[in-house]
């Protein structure tokens, strides 16, 4: 994958960097906002990167200008700020996800790979599929080998925004946001609890698991061939 | 110094200006009377010099010119009237009687320089500015008398008046300086005692206050809206302190763990797997000391308001019913229950993040602090012009005095201080309930605790739900 990252901290710059370019991806990096919005619109991203403070040009108005001249790629907003407005701004200025400062690098790859993996926005699909598991959006039911499984409706929202990231690894924050729209540190295990749930429900006495735990960053839904 | 600034300030120049202008007016009053009084003076002189001079002419028409000669020797001589002049000449223009020289028969009133008298060459400068205002006419047979009297009395009228002028004046003038000075001076000692105690604020003394009086004037509501001032000021400043100590003391000691942990690490060879541990352990620590400073900053951010302007209407019923359905297989995995008792629309206008982090706050308090086998009730209701939630339990409850304190950043009861938490779960739901106008309440749920929040509302549909309940 081809990421540029518009970072002004060196030493974030150089840890983000590095760590990307060790899984395999071409990073850029633009330490300065006019640096950043000259890369960002000259040649083709897979990903951006951008804090929000930088020198120069902020993070803010550099993403609303890249928005503006038809760059579709997908952002990710690094931010210090972790307040709703901040977040809220960075989403109507064209971001697409979130960050904040400090995160653990897991987090971040996460982030990224869901990013540059997403389906375009027009697409409508009223049904998802993947292996016997089948989910009807428009009912809100799913079903594995052809057996209605009982969920309640945050149960069905979890299973469908794993399902959507099929491949994917998906952290505890990314769910906390996504699926129970919680913006802060929950002081119990109720990710954990809730998925043991969703897995009983949907791998218990079907033979293969789908949903699987990647120690240390988060879960997985994925078919073992 | 206080010399010099007693002539800079307000109240004693008002003073002295006010003495300035009555001065004047007290002078042209004065001058007046003066001027008055001094006509009034000569003109008394004039009536009685021609009282005189007819008299004597009475006497000259019935006793001839030695009648007349002996009679003006008489007044002249006469010790108990005032000096008196006159002067006695035939139709020749020889002196006949009398104590002035004169050859010239000026008639009507004039002025002469006064004739040097006996005795009295010690006021001869004197003498020379004093006139003597004489009157003459003409007698028949040529004769010509000139009466006059001294202008000493005139000027001396006139002099008394002058000093009396000038005594007045040195009094008001005495008094309104003196006065100025005098409530200058009062008034400098309140504006020095205001002064003085903005010093010693200034200088760290944050408990002094402006001492004020029981006038209730316009210095003493400005002392006392100071002092008011202040009060707030120190409030604030003795939360800020409390916070800042707060801070410094509770992150002391997850660092002293952390630094602990990797000395730990770093004194014992151990094995791979063993150091992956610690790193694993130390990476724990830090988030967690993170996890407090954006709590920290969540709380500060919340408390300063900023929020309120992006309020929308939220459903609390669907926030709690929400909470309830993430946080039951929690609560069931120890043994709890969630109870739920929410009929649908309790609407209030609110920032759904805060409002949702609130309610879990609540619940995981209730959930981690309570043991197996608790039930935990969740309920809203809109009420006519509030919106009633609630989160209670029948566990163990916290004890009546601790009530106010566990809502302070940082506080912990001492039964959970071995459970993991910030202490900044609960100042987080009261600045949270404080941003949203609602009033936030603990109560005994015999047994266990009520957390009650009532968000207040418009009345708009109150008859509805009056008749409905």
């Amino acid at each position: 994958m081809k990421i540029l990252l518009i970072e002004d901290d060196a030493e974030t710059a150089a840890y983000v960097a590095n760590g990307l370019r060790e899984q395999g991806h071409v990073v850029d990096h633009a330490a300065e906002g006019r640096d950043g919005l000259f890369l960002a619109t000259e040649s083709p991203y897979d990903v951006m990167i951008v804090d929000r403070m930088l020198p120069g040009l902020d993070g803010l108005t550099l993403v609303k200008t890249v928005r503006g001249t038809g760059v579709k790629t997908p952002i990710l907003f690094l931010t210090t700020c972790s307040g709703i407005e901040e977040r809220v701004e960075g989403l109507e200025a064209g971001g697409d996800d979130y960050l904040i400062k400090p995160f653990a690098f897991s987090e971040l790859v996460a982030r990224v790979q869901a990013l540059s993996r997403r389906p375009p926005l027009a697409e409508v699909t009223t049904q998802l599929k993947v292996a016997d598991l089948e989910l009807d959006l428009l009912a809100r039911t799913a079903a594995r080998a052809g057996r209605d499984l009982d969920l309640k409706p945050l149960e069905f929202k979890l299973l469908e925004y794993l399902v959507r990231n099929t491949n994917r690894v998906v952290t505890r924050t990314m769910l906390l946001e996504k699926v129970w729209e919680f913006h802060f540190d929950p002081q119990t295990n109720v990710v954990e609890t809730n998925i043991s749930r969703l897995r009983a429900k949907v791998d218990r006495g079907f033979g293969c698991d789908l949903i699987h735990t990647v120690r240390g960053a988060g879960y997985m839904l994925h078919v073992q061939s | 110094m206080f010399k010099a600034r007693l002539f800079r300030n307000a109240s004693f120049r008002l003073a002295a200006l006010y003495a300035i202008l009555f001065a004047i007016s007290a002078s042209l009053l004065f001058g007046i009377i003066y001027w008055i009084a001094s006509k009034a003076l000569l003109q008394q002189t004039h009536d009685a010099l021609a009282r005189e001079s007819s008299a004597l002419a009475d006497d000259f028409q019935s006793g001839g010119m030695d009648e007349l000669v002996r009679s003006i020797a008489e007044r002249l001589t006469a010790p108990e009237l005032p000096p008196t002049y006159a002067l006695l000449l035939d139709a020749s223009g020889r002196k006949l009687a009398g104590n002035l020289d004169r050859k010239d028969k000026i008639l009507g009133f004039i002025r002469l320089p006064r004739p040097p008298r006996a005795g009295r060459e010690a006021d001869h400068d004197e003498d020379n500015e004093h006139e003597v205002i004489a009157f003459g006419r003409e007698l028949p047979e040529g004769a010509y008398l000139l009466v006059g009297e001294d202008g000493d009395r005139i000027d001396e009228a006139k002099e008394a008046i002058l000093r009396a002028f000038g005594w007045g004046m040195a009094t008001v003038l005495v008094l309104s300086v003196g006065g100025g000075i005098l409530i200058s001076i009062g008034f400098l000692k309140r504006i020095d005692a205001i002064n003085r105690t903005t010093r010693a604020i200034m200088a760290g003394n944050l408990e002094d206050r402006v001492p004020t009086q029981a006038t209730n004037d316009e210095l003493d509501q400005l002392a006392a809206n100071l002092n008011a001032m202040l009060d707030r000021i120190q409030v604030l400043m003795d939360s800020l302190r409390q916070v800042s100590s707060d801070i410094a003391h509770d992150l002391r000691m997850p660092l002293a763990r952390l630094r602990q942990r990797l000395e730990g690490g770093k004194l014992r060879s151990m094995s791979e797997p063993e150091y992956q541990h610690i790193l694993d352990a130390a990476i724990e620590d830090t988030d967690n000391i993170l996890s407090i400073f954006s709590a920290l900053l969540g709380i500060t951010q919340i408390e300063s308001g900023t929020r309120r302007k992006a309020f929308i209407p939220v459903d609390l019923a669907e926030i709690l019913t929400t909470l309830a359905e993430t946080y039951g297989a929690v609560a069931e995995d120890r043994g709890q229950t969630i109870v739920t008792k929410i009929p649908p629309g309790a609407t209030v206008r609110g920032d759904r993040a805060l409002l949702t982090q609130m309610f879990a706050n609540l619940l995981e308090n209730a959930i981690r602090h309570c043991p197996e086998g608790t039930q935990i009730t969740l309920y809203v209701s809109r009420k006519c012009d509030f919106v009633l939630a609630s989160v209670s339990d029948n566990g163990p409850g916290i004890p009546k005095e601790e009530w106010t304190n566990v809502f302070k950043r940082f506080y912990r009861l001492d039964r959970s201080r071995s459970t993991s938490g910030s202490g900044l779960g609960l100042a987080l739901v009261k600045a949270v309930a404080d941003l949203h106008g609602a009033t936030l309440e603990l109560s005994e749920a015999k047994p266990g605790l009520q957390v009650c929040l009532k968000f207040p509302v418009s009345r708009e549909g109150c008859k509805a739900i009056d008749h409905a309940t």
